[in-house]
């Protein structure tokens, strides 16, 4: 049954420039042991790069829609969240999110899900991913914000010339 | 765990990951009641953290992690209190008219100078670890002098020489590399690496060197004469990068020690070479955040190299923190340490080295300890502890302070090590032509051999499987095809791998994912006698 919440999306999202990743797996370190050695990112290889993928907190997220354990919400910030004691690792999730950022956690049989690291959000912080990234690749801003910069947000993330190629 | 009191660690000098010396300022805060997380705060230097400076935090409450003494004795291993064990090795060194010492040179510059106090006052002779690569490229750029910079410095520079995979093995020191771009988008950032590492895929030029011995410093010293010939064909346009280079006025060179570099004396020596023509300053980037300090430690305080230590058959060696097994290899260092009447060892973690010594005594990691360290040239940095070791594990000071060691005197670094005290990198090509010449492919996190991190599986979720990136005509010769599977049979065994066909490595060369235990395996590095990183013949077959 479609969740029928009227929490708006969450504005500020984490958003990755093609062109400034260097594939180096800061953000999957720092996601992984900052949240108890499970991380909410994946990382999907395009040929030309291995890219993290980070949920882009969609507006209609298909992931609530199909939970049967109604698990994915939108919580009160507008974040998409998975409950972690209603969870029960059936996948459907994970083959929904047209973006591929979903993933079964081998151990613990749970989704794992991003929090958009809420306990340092919740401080004025960024999220870890975006906090440790060398290059400045993942950035945690609005669409707006980096429209301002006359770069073009595409599909969550950030696009430079080329969709793939770098600068 | 042992309880220990946040509140005094937050008040001390800052911690620095030393798993390279980009030396990033790493803290932590405590996520429950029995683990801490890497913190993200920004703070003083900071321009973000790899994948290896959050895995400190792993390594604090490693379920490995040696906390007790234990000796071994006819086969089988006894607790004893540390005093009892200290009093041992005490007397066992000074009894021993031959008796050795290894050190670690990724420690504290001052214990580094206290441990060759100790074999001085001993009369035994003593031996700085650093990794061959490190203390190759130290040595031929500390011998040739000019002018060196730090990572953080690259910001200001207007045309960038990266001579190997450095955006992998060095993810913070890219980030004022993308500063400059920032500020400079033409500017050129020229490249010598393996064309299958990311580096390559932001550089303005790009130089694929072969996998043979000194084929990087070839490469430099083609740049700095303009004679390509000895390269090949498809290395006539290194004779332009010279003046592309010139064209700016604040140019840097950035070279890296990867483990895979042959002959990385002679890649500092080339490149101090061309850094003296251009008027360019040098960023070199090593596997040990102290490994400036430790080469020239060693070469001012008179120790010799690891290989003449062993091959002086001292009846009591004590090994403080160096798995001479892994990094030598076991045909290497075995025959010494199996001739060793009393082997002791003294470190955090076990490796192979602790399980031959006869008595084995757990120490703090450098980052449980305040010290020193030089990251290269002009950058001493002062460090603090991230978290005081857990109770009744000693320092290694506390050790050697134990043994008798006297006096507080610093040590002094300032002299450039022009001696050359280590061995270097270079291993010749094996000559054999059968099979494909296959190397590990540099990885932001087991790019050296991974012993400290290497039981961390997150980067497995990133990658599930080992890749080989080869070129489209060695597949086609090996019957094999893009995203195939296959089987790379070295001296070691044999892995499964998925195939990856591109024009990005050079016909009968190919690189295969590191962070795999079993890739790790299958070069065989360790009972072959070759160093970690070092390329192999392979067999490549359809699986």
């Amino acid at each position: 049954m479609p969740e029928t919440t009227t929490v708006p999306a969450v504005e500020k999202r984490v958003v990755l420039d093609l062109d400034r990743c260097i594939e180096c797996k800061s953000c999957m370190a720092a996601c992984y042991y900052g949240h108890g050695q499970v991380t909410g990112l994946s990382f999907v290889d395009i040929g030309p790069a291995l890219l993290p993928v980070v949920c882009r907190q969609c507006s209609d997220p298909a992931c609530i829609e199909v939970c049967p354990a109604k698990a994915m919400k939108r919580d009160a910030r507008g974040v998409v969240a998975r409950g972690l004691f209603l969870c029960r690792g059936c996948g459907s999730c994970v083959r929904a999110c047209p973006f591929g950022v979903l993933s079964l956690e081998m151990v613990g049989h749970h989704v794992a899900k991003c929090d958009l690291c809420e306990d340092r959000v919740a401080q004025g912080l960024t999220p870890r991913c975006a906090a440790v990234c060398p290059t400045g690749a993942l950035r945690f801003a609005t669409a707006a914000e980096i429209e301002g910069e006359g770069l073009v947000v595409l599909g969550g993330r950030i696009a430079g010339d080329h969709p793939i190629q770098r600068r | 765990m042992c309880s220990r009191p946040l509140a005094e660690v937050a008040e001390a000098p800052a911690a620095r990951c030393l798993l390279c010396n980009v030396a990033c300022p790493v803290r932590i805060t405590k996520g429950g009641p029995d683990r801490y997380l890497p913190d993200y705060l920004p703070h003083a230097g900071y321009a973000g953290l790899c994948g290896r400076g959050s895995v400190l935090v792993d390594l604090l409450d490693h379920p490995e992690r040696l906390l007790g003494v234990s000796r071994r004795a006819d086969g089988a291993c006894r607790t004893i209190d540390l005093n009892t064990a200290m009093q041992e090795v005490s007397a066992a060194l000074r009894a021993d008219g031959a008796a050795a010492i290894l050190v670690d040179g990724n420690l504290d510059l001052d214990t580094l100078a206290a441990t060759g106090r100790l074999a001085a006052g001993l009369g035994a002779s003593w031996s700085v670890y650093v990794p061959p690569n490190d203390a190759g490229l130290v040595h031929g750029l500390d011998a040739g002098g000019g002018t060196f910079i730090g990572p953080e410095d690259l910001a200001a520079a207007d045309a960038i020489l990266i001579i190997g995979n450095a955006y992998a093995t060095h993810p913070v020191a890219a980030h004022w590399v993308f500063e400059a771009r920032r500020a400079r988008p033409r500017m050129p950032v020229l490249v010598i690496a393996d064309a299958s590492g990311v580096t390559v895929d932001f550089a303005t030029g790009v130089f694929q060197p072969r996998l043979r011995s000194g084929e990087n410093a070839r490469a430099v010293a083609a740049v700095r004469t303009g004679q390509t010939e000895p390269l090949g064909p498809d290395a006539r346009a290194l004779a332009t990068w010279k003046e592309r280079l010139r064209g700016g006025k604040s140019i840097a060179i950035v070279v890296g020690a990867e483990l895979d570099y042959a002959d990385a004396r002679a890649l500092g020596t080339e490149v101090a070479r061309l850094a003296a023509e251009l008027g360019a300053k040098v960023c070199p980037l090593t596997t040990y955040g102290g490994a400036w300090g430790a080469v020239r430690l060693a070469a001012s305080a008179g120790a010799v190299p690891v290989e003449k230590v062993l091959a002086g058959a001292p009846r009591t060696l004590l090994v403080m923190g160096v798995d001479l097994d892994s990094s030598l290899g076991e045909s290497a260092a075995g025959p010494a340490l199996g001739k060793a009447e009393r082997l002791v060892y003294a470190g955090p973690m076990p490796n192979r080295t602790s399980r031959r010594a006869s008595l084995v005594l757990p120490t703090a990691f450098v980052f449980e300890s305040a010290g020193r360290a030089l990251l290269g040239p002009g950058r001493e940095v002062r460090f603090g502890p991230l978290l005081r070791p857990p109770a009744g594990v000693p320092t290694v000071r506390e050790i050697l302070a134990a043994l008798g060691v006297a006096g507080e005197a610093p040590a002094d670094v300032s002299a450039a090590a022009t001696v050359a005290a280590g061995a270097d990198g270079g291993q010749p090509e094996d000559g054999s032509p059968d099979g494909l010449l296959v190397a590990p492919a540099q990885d932001p996190f087991h790019f050296a051999d991974g012993s400290l991190t290497r039981s961390a599986s997150w980067p497995h979720v990133v990658r599930p499987r080992p890749v080989l990136a080869m070129a489209e005509s060695d597949a086609r010769a090996a019957g094999l095809v893009d995203k195939g599977r296959a089987v790379v049979e070295g001296p070691g065994g044999a892995v499964e791998v998925e195939v990856a066909v591109g024009g990005t490595q050079r016909p009968g060369q190919a690189r295969v994912s590191a962070a795999f235990a079993e890739v790790r395996d299958m070069f065989g590095w360790t009972w072959a006698g070759r160093r970690p990183g070092s390329p192999i013949r392979a067999r490549v077959r359809k699986a």
